[in-house]
């Protein structure tokens, strides 16, 4: 259990400058988009008053300013689908950075004197704990871009909004952002799985090569017939036959299923199969 | 003791190793012998689980390499297997977070034998420095069995008489090694059971003291009745 959680905070580490970088862009964009948008928004008002508009007309025209015009901006979007792209090649570059990096560090990873399947379990550790701190950053980043906003946009003009309606005004965040357990549970439970797949492929393609690659598309593609098979039942099978939390349920279990399956081939392709 | 038993291994179709059988015991340096490419690397990694076998069976001290193996058998790869940022000093402080085998007092003792110094970064180390750190890594884990591969390529002159010091050394004192090397001349005298290999295939496996002793031949003579006969 020590050398798992050492080797998760060694993989935290590793990322941990990669990381800053991306919560400072993301920061700063974010911060910028308030300024940008807001300014914009109140060059089109003044335009406006200067034309000898009311301030009642001027708001009938344009609307009041919401932090909903920050989160649909690409000053918001951008730094966001920035984390997200990041994370997912890092889901591929977290294993194939030990085998061609400099030194192939995938040598020593593999002859700790502990169940090799800790290494797998590090990593997707790291990576479940990244994608976590970048939400919870992104959450606490909201009350000071929106205080930001306050004091740029003069009361008269800003709808003020709260944290939820701010996560629930951008669709992006309101996957990342459940607002239910059930919700927590499907979001996260089903990337934690897809991670998982995709990290047993890496390895058929590490133990098999260019054979793996294959093997790797089969795995991941008979996982998902496992996982939506519950619904290819429901649809094409015994239509309509279950309720919908009987579906959930049986999706939850399909996805245990697969989870446990991806566990179990990966701790028998890096005890058995892989090569350095 | 290390036994390797009728091992065979194929990359694709092209069989790397035929039927290998040796043995290493405890106390002995063994050397593999053979051109690049007949497969004293491959038959390392096997050791050491890091490829996976076609047939046969590697057993150390009787059991087959299993996690609890890295503690009693140290693996030092021809390159430097610690991430390039790291600092010397970070490279032992991984190897003594993980192995309850680093022995921390012997690795001190070998930055001073090697003359290196601790706050150096890896990537900034010249060849024979990094073979050092790599060496240091491997020797200062107080196990029963060592495996070299190519402890003396590609570094100068120096650098291999320091590395070559080590044999004679406390260092690795009674401990059994494996060396792969094609490259003899540094260690011929320190031998004690050479292997020799061509093609997959153990040609030769004698005890070099009792070749000395008893024919008077040294490991290069055999290995000139062997590979050019």
């Amino acid at each position: 259990m020590m050398r798992y959680l050492k080797l998760t905070n060694f993989e935290l580490s590793r990322f941990f400058k990669i990381y800053l970088v991306l919560i400072g862009v993301t920061f700063v964009m974010q911060l910028l988009g308030v300024v940008f948008t807001s300014n914009k928004y109140l060059s089109a008002i003044k335009e406006l008053l200067e034309s000898g508009m009311t301030q009642e007309e001027a708001l009938k025209q344009w609307g009041p300013f919401s932090f909903y015009n920050v989160t649909s901006s690409f000053w918001f979007f951008a730094p966001v689908a920035l984390c997200a792209a990041s994370l997912i090649i890092y889901v591929l570059f977290i294993w194939y950075r030990d085998w061609f990096g400099k030194n192939t560090f995938a040598y020593r990873l593999l002859m700790l004197p502990t169940a090799r399947i800790n290494v797998y379990f590090a990593k997707a550790t790291a990576i479940f704990l990244m994608v976590l701190g970048l939400i919870s950053l992104q959450i606490a980043f909201l009350p000071i871009e929106s205080h930001l906003l306050q004091s740029i946009v003069p009361a008269p003009y800003l709808e003020e909004q709260g944290i939820n309606q701010m996560i629930s005004s951008f669709d992006s965040l309101r996957i990342l952002y459940p607002t239910t357990f059930i919700e927590y549970l499907t979001h996260y439970g089903v990337g934690l799985m897809a991670v998982l797949v995709v990290f047993t492929g890496v390895l058929f393609e590490r133990c098999f090569r260019w054979k793996g690659i294959l093997l790797g598309v089969l795995f991941a593609g008979i996982s998902l017939i496992v996982f939506f098979l519950p619904v290819i039942i429901q649809e094409f099978v015994l239509v309509q036959f279950f309720y919908p939390t009987e579906l959930f349920f049986l999706m939850v279990l399909t996805g245990l299923i697969v989870m446990t399956g991806s566990i179990l081939m990966s701790n028998y392709l890096l005890n058995k199969k892989i090569r350095v | 003791m290390i036994e390797v038993k009728d091992v065979t291994k194929k990359f694709g179709r092209k069989p790397v190793l035929k039927g290998v059988s040796f043995t290493a015991n405890k106390g002995e340096i063994t050397c593999l012998i053979g051109i690049n490419g007949v497969g004293k690397t491959t038959i390392l990694n096997a050791i050491m689980n890091l490829t996976p076998l076609n047939s046969g069976e590697i057993l150390i001290d009787g059991e087959r390499i299993n996690k609890h193996s890295y503690e009693k058998i140290a693996f030092i790869p021809d390159a430097i297997t610690m991430l390039p940022n790291m600092k010397i000093s970070d490279a032992m402080r991984f190897m003594a977070d993980y192995y309850q085998c680093w022995n921390q007092k012997r690795a001190d003792e070998m930055i001073g034998f090697f003359k290196l110094n601790p706050n150096d970064r890896i990537s900034t180390l010249s060849k024979g420095n990094t073979a050092k750190v790599n060496m240091l890594l491997g020797l200062a884990m107080d196990v029963n069995y060592i495996l070299m591969d190519e402890p003396f390529s590609g570094i100068d002159i120096f650098s291999r008489e320091q590395i070559a010091d080590v044999f004679t050394s406390h260092l690795v004192e009674d401990r059994g090694v494996i060396i792969t090397t094609h490259e003899i001349n540094d260690i011929e005298h320190l031998i004690d059971k050479a292997v020799l290999l061509n093609e997959g295939v153990v040609l030769k496996e004698f005890n070099a003291e009792e070749i000395r002793e008893s024919e008077g031949k040294s490991v290069i003579d055999v290995m000139r009745e062997v590979y050019l006969k």
